[in-house]
């Protein structure tokens, strides 16, 4: 996938779709996702969110925040209030809905690409050999989140 | 009007569900959580319109569509899905969707999209 896609520009291209799929999904106002350019080191009680894209080039699309944040992210998606409780298989599912769409639009910038998996949630990122292309870093309500882009063995 | 929402995620069914609402479309909606469920759906309930995911387990939407149309069910379909290429949407042309919402989208994209059917 990352043949395709041109790495000089992935920040502000991932940008673009991100702050699509967040102003359509989460924030109706403008403004809550905003590009980061400090380093974030990975977070301790973190979640992971990924697709896949098999095909000539295949791919990783993965966001990466911290587990509190991805939990306000499933309250906003659901619109449910700040104290309510949310269930496991909302949490995987909301979560793994955010990269399945966020990474469905970044599978239409290649040309001819394979079919995208279903989407994956878990605490840890996948060992499996995967290599990081690239890493953009935003904030979103002021908290850090990553979409990065994998390149698949 | 009576419509089926196939996705397999709850979520996104509950996120198509409420955008329709916005969009002013007040329907007697039935959710299915995979194709096969969808195709099984469309027979019992004999729904006017099937808004389907794409990427499904069981049976992905394009499959169900085209078991749709080979069982001879002509029940109009369109997909929201998060992937909307050239490639795809030729695809669901081809099977005989009526549309491809690709997500994100918003209660303006479901007007725009839907009411020249509705007519």
């Amino acid at each position: 996938m990352s043949a395709a896609i041109d790495m000089s520009v992935f920040s502000e291209t991932v940008f673009a779709i991100a702050e699509e799929v967040f102003s359509a999904m989460i924030d109706p106002e403008p403004g809550a996702l905003q590009p980061s350019v400090e380093d974030v080191e990975a977070p301790a009680d973190a979640t992971y969110a990924w697709v896949d894209v098999h095909g000539e080039h295949p791919g990783r699309v993965m966001l990466g925040t911290e587990h509190e944040t991805a939990m306000l992210l499933t309250r906003a998606l659901l619109m449910m209030a700040q104290d309510e409780e949310v269930s496991d298989a909302d949490f995987v599912d909301a979560v793994g809905e955010i990269a399945n769409v966020v990474g469905g639009n970044v599978k239409a910038l290649v040309p001819d690409p394979g079919p995208l998996t279903l989407p994956q949630v878990a605490a840890e990122p996948p060992a499996d050999g995967a290599v990081l292309l690239h890493d953009a870093q935003f904030a979103w309500r002021g908290r850090p989140l990553g979409i990065s882009l994998w390149s698949l063995p | 009007m009576r419509v089926v929402v196939a996705d397999d995620s709850r979520v996104m069914r509950q996120i198509v569900i409420r955008t329709l609402r916005q969009a002013g479309y007040e329907w007697d909606i039935t959710e299915a959580s995979d194709g096969a469920e969808s195709l099984q759906l469309a027979r019992d309930v004999d729904p006017d319109l099937v808004l389907s995911d794409w990427n499904m387990p069981e049976m992905t939407g394009i499959d169900m569509l085209r078991a749709m149309r080979a069982a001879g069910m002509d029940i109009p379909l369109g997909f929201v899905t998060s992937e909307g290429s050239p490639e795809m949407r030729e695809q669901a042309e081809a099977a005989g969707a009526l549309f491809l919402i690709a997500k994100p989208f918003t209660a303006d994209t479901f007007r725009e999209t839907i009411d020249p059917f509705l007519a």
